[in-house]
């Protein structure tokens, strides 16, 4: 047997995956070399068969075969480790060559966490080539550039960058560039990537919009953005990321103007609830019950009427639950999931009512938060959102109305300082071109 | 250390947030709120006060409470250390006033003087004066439901359902102790069998002294030129019932060797319910026109001599007067002001 492959054999030694097939052709062996979880093998050897057939000698089959003839033996275990077949024939030439690969990859899926009403359903799967031709088929132009990384410490990750020519400042993809090719550790994660765009350690927005759906990727394509591709991810992320983005989804705009600026104006009302109810009603009822009119002070007056707990004690506990039933739903399986959202419910709203441990106006109050904190864009958005209304909530209990106010001035404050490579992350009409210096 | 340092700049700054904020208070359940205050002054030189507050435990129910003191902020003080809860002054609607204790005329402006300076009592509640005791008065009002709004709808039902009933509040009492040129009508309230007040009329206050009362019909032109409230009611002439749609005041004032003069037009559009047979459009105009005429008249004539401006006419000659001569338009201006006032009715 060739060296090679005893080489080859010795280094995968370990991977019972690693499958050598060894076939003849005009007399001579030659090898099949890969992993049988990445390759599906009688599939390539059929094919490796037909081909050989067809050729005269070895090294026409080898060429017939391979895309890379005759490399070391460092690439040929590189390419074994990337899913590609290796063939070697007795006298130590080698190929290396495209199989047929097992199917690892599911198909084209909807959305899961997305649900776009009247408007296309595909979104990005796993399979970072074909996230780039769904973009790609959706904008057939010269002007689409795609770079392609490949980063990482223990495994070479591929990443895509994709914008379109003419729309983004060529400054501000050197420098994004840049940053990809400084990488030098593994990207897992979004937060992995978000750390190359800038410190930015316990800020709650991350610099990267993350969308599932290609019709959105390029729509913000055309919008002057850069959409950036991971391997293994069903995602795109979008750069910079803009307020924006919690508000309007490009799906929008499949109704017409009118009831899209309602929709619209609908998640501005919901951010701005979920932000403000809780401490509203906490400085209402603690601090400030002077500004109600007397008949709501008098009716939430009697609805708080022999409660044990303080309003800040009884808004916190109701707050972090409901975070954490939602919390939970998220990780239960779906069979499970409808289980705790009943018992969930009637615990929640009945029973501790009925028990007189927290006032029924303050079960409307956080059924009312929880349903507005969801109406934004984006899960990472909604969940943002939603620990932003702890230092509010904070501010008004110790405050009251003064801390209300100051809670969100503080917010928007802090909103307004976010930048991601010098862009603003309060940029409402993002020009692309002119707006980066 | 570097960090450490931060981590204890951290704490100092949280507790300093957290701890200066208001720790003393109180949840909206813990806290009384009146709704009433009656203020009376019996011979005994003492204040009396009694308050309504709604019992949040028991729905609909108020009970009364009451307190002796040598001034009003004493007792006030006095029922915050009694009663069990915090009272809360901050919703007081209505403060009703001992007819006698109105009547004199330096404890009603150090009343004032007080209910405008306190921090608790909210200067927009409305005023009223009564003749009655003020207590029996209180749980005569409780038996009919005193609820939250039912005094502030009573004084605020608009001048389109009833035109006469006027109101007002601390800051306009109080401003009309300092003004020269405007005087006030504050409301006079009975208690009532079957409604939660009745309304009587006003007082008419010149500097915190009352110098007349007025009838409900003549409050309502009052209204009509210190508010310019529309006349919105049904007039009756005895051989037809108008309803008065609209109305719209104009006035124009003047002044010639030092004889003030205002020419008033009010413009009223009428639609007629009823009316006997044979009786034209034009002599319910007239007739309308003439009795409108002499209702303001007679009134005008009366406050003259009672140098009470009422109408608030010196409100229009203050650019008019040379301001160090404007404390004397009561005296000196008023009892020669000449008002043409014209009624023109038009049919809708």
């Amino acid at each position: 047997m060739a060296n090679l492959v005893q080489e080859m054999k010795r280094t995968f030694a370990d991977h019972d995956d690693f499958l050598i097939l060894d076939t003849q052709f005009n007399g001579a062996a030659i090898y099949l070399i890969g992993f049988n979880t990445l390759i599906d093998f009688p599939k390539s050897n059929f094919y490796v068969r037909q081909m050989a057939e067809r050729s005269a000698s070895i090294e026409e089959l080898l060429q017939n075969l391979g895309e890379q003839l005759d490399v070391d033996a460092g690439e040929l275990k590189k390419a074994v480790l990337d899913g590609n077949l290796v063939v070697i024939s007795e006298n130590e030439r080698n190929a290396i060559m495209q199989p047929f690969p097992q199917s690892l990859r599911r198909n084209i899926d909807e959305p899961r966490n997305e649900s776009p009403i009247q408007g296309p359903l595909d979104a990005f799967g796993e399979d970072i080539d074909l996230n780039i031709g769904l973009i790609r088929k959706r904008l057939g132009t010269e002007l689409l550039c795609h770079c392609s990384y490949q980063v990482g410490e223990l495994v070479k990750q591929r990443i895509s960058m994709l914008y379109i020519r003419g729309k983004v400042q060529s400054a501000l993809i050197e420098k994004i560039d840049r940053q990809l090719k400084q990488i030098e550790r593994d990207i897992e994660t979004i937060d992995d990537l978000d750390k190359y765009f800038g410190h930015r350690k316990l800020s709650p927005v991350s610099h990267l919009f993350v969308t599932e759906v290609p019709f959105q990727a390029v729509h913000l394509l055309k919008k002057n953005r850069i959409v950036l591709l991971l391997e293994n991810q069903p995602f795109a992320l979008v750069f910079p990321h803009l307020i924006s983005d919690m508000l309007s989804t490009a799906n929008d705009r499949n109704h017409p103007l009118g009831l899209s600026i309602m929709i619209r104006t609908l998640r501005v009302m919901g951010v701005f609830i979920t932000l403000v109810l809780p401490a509203l009603y906490v400085a209402l009822t603690t601090v400030n019950p002077d500004v109600l009119k007397i008949d709501l002070a008098l009716f939430i007056a009697e609805s708080r009427e022999g409660i044990p707990l303080t309003p800040v004690l009884e808004t916190l506990t109701m707050t972090v639950l409901v975070d954490l039933i939602t919390e939970a739903i998220v990780r239960l399986p779906k069979s499970v999931g409808p289980t705790i959202t009943m018992v969930g419910g009637i615990v929640l709203g009945q029973a501790m009512v009925e028990a007189k441990l927290v006032s029924n106006l303050l079960v409307i109050v956080i059924t009312l938060m929880l349903i507005a904190s969801s109406v934004v864009v984006g899960v990472q958005n909604a969940l943002y959102i939603r620990s932003l209304k702890y230092p509010v909530f904070i501010l008004a209990s110790v405050f009251g109305i003064v801390g209300l106010i100051s809670g969100l001035a503080i917010i928007c404050i802090y909103l307004a300082s976010l930048t991601s490579l010098g862009i603003p992350y309060m940029t409402f009409r993002y020009k692309g071109k002119e707006d980066i210096r | 250390m570097e960090r450490l340092n931060l981590s204890k700049l951290i704490f100092a700054l949280l507790s300093l947030i957290l701890l200066c904020g208001c720790w003393d208070i109180k949840a909206i359940n813990e806290r009384s709120l009146p709704l009433v205050m009656g203020i009376s002054k019996k011979n005994d030189e003492k204040y009396q006060v009694t308050l309504t507050l709604p019992v949040t435990r028991v729905k609909g129910k108020t009970r009364i409470i009451t307190e002796k003191g040598e001034s009003v902020s004493e007792v006030l003080g006095q029922l915050r250390s009694n009663v069990e809860d915090a009272i809360d002054y901050s919703q007081i609607r209505l403060i009703l006033i001992d007819a006698p204790l109105a009547a004199n005329h330096l404890e009603w402006r150090k009343m004032f003087h007080y209910l405008m300076s306190s921090k608790d009592i909210p200067s927009i509640a409305l005023v009223a004066i009564t003749d009655e005791n003020i207590e029996q008065m209180f749980s005569k009002m409780s038996k009919q439901g005193l609820s939250g709004t039912a005094l502030y709808d009573f004084f605020n039902k608009g001048a389109g359902w009833a035109p006469d009933v006027s109101n007002t509040r601390i800051w306009e009492v109080y401003q009309n102790l300092f003004s020269y040129t405007n005087d006030i009508a504050v409301p006079v309230v009975h208690s009532s069998e079957d409604t939660i007040l009745k309304f009587k009329g006003s007082a008419v206050l010149k500097n915190g002294k009352v110098t007349a009362n007025i009838s409900p019909s003549e409050n309502q032109l009052v209204r009509l030129f210190q508010h310019h409230h529309f006349i919105r009611n049904t007039e009756n002439l005895g051989f037809a019932t108008i309803f008065v749609v609209n109305s719209h005041l104009k006035n124009k004032p003047s002044i010639t060797n030092h004889i003030p003069q205002v020419a008033s037009d009010l413009f009223i559009k009428i639609s007629i319910l009823e009316r006997d047979e044979g009786v034209s459009n034009s002599l319910v105009i007239d007739e309308l026109e003439k009795r409108i005429e002499k209702r303001f008249n007679d009134m005008f004539k009366q406050t003259q001599i009672n140098k009470t401006d009422i109408f608030g006419f010196g409100q229009l000659f203050r650019t008019r007067i040379p301001y160090d001569d404007l404390h004397s338009w009561r005296d000196k201006y008023y009892p020669k002001l000449i008002v043409n006032f014209r009624v023109h009715a038009t049919m809708e």
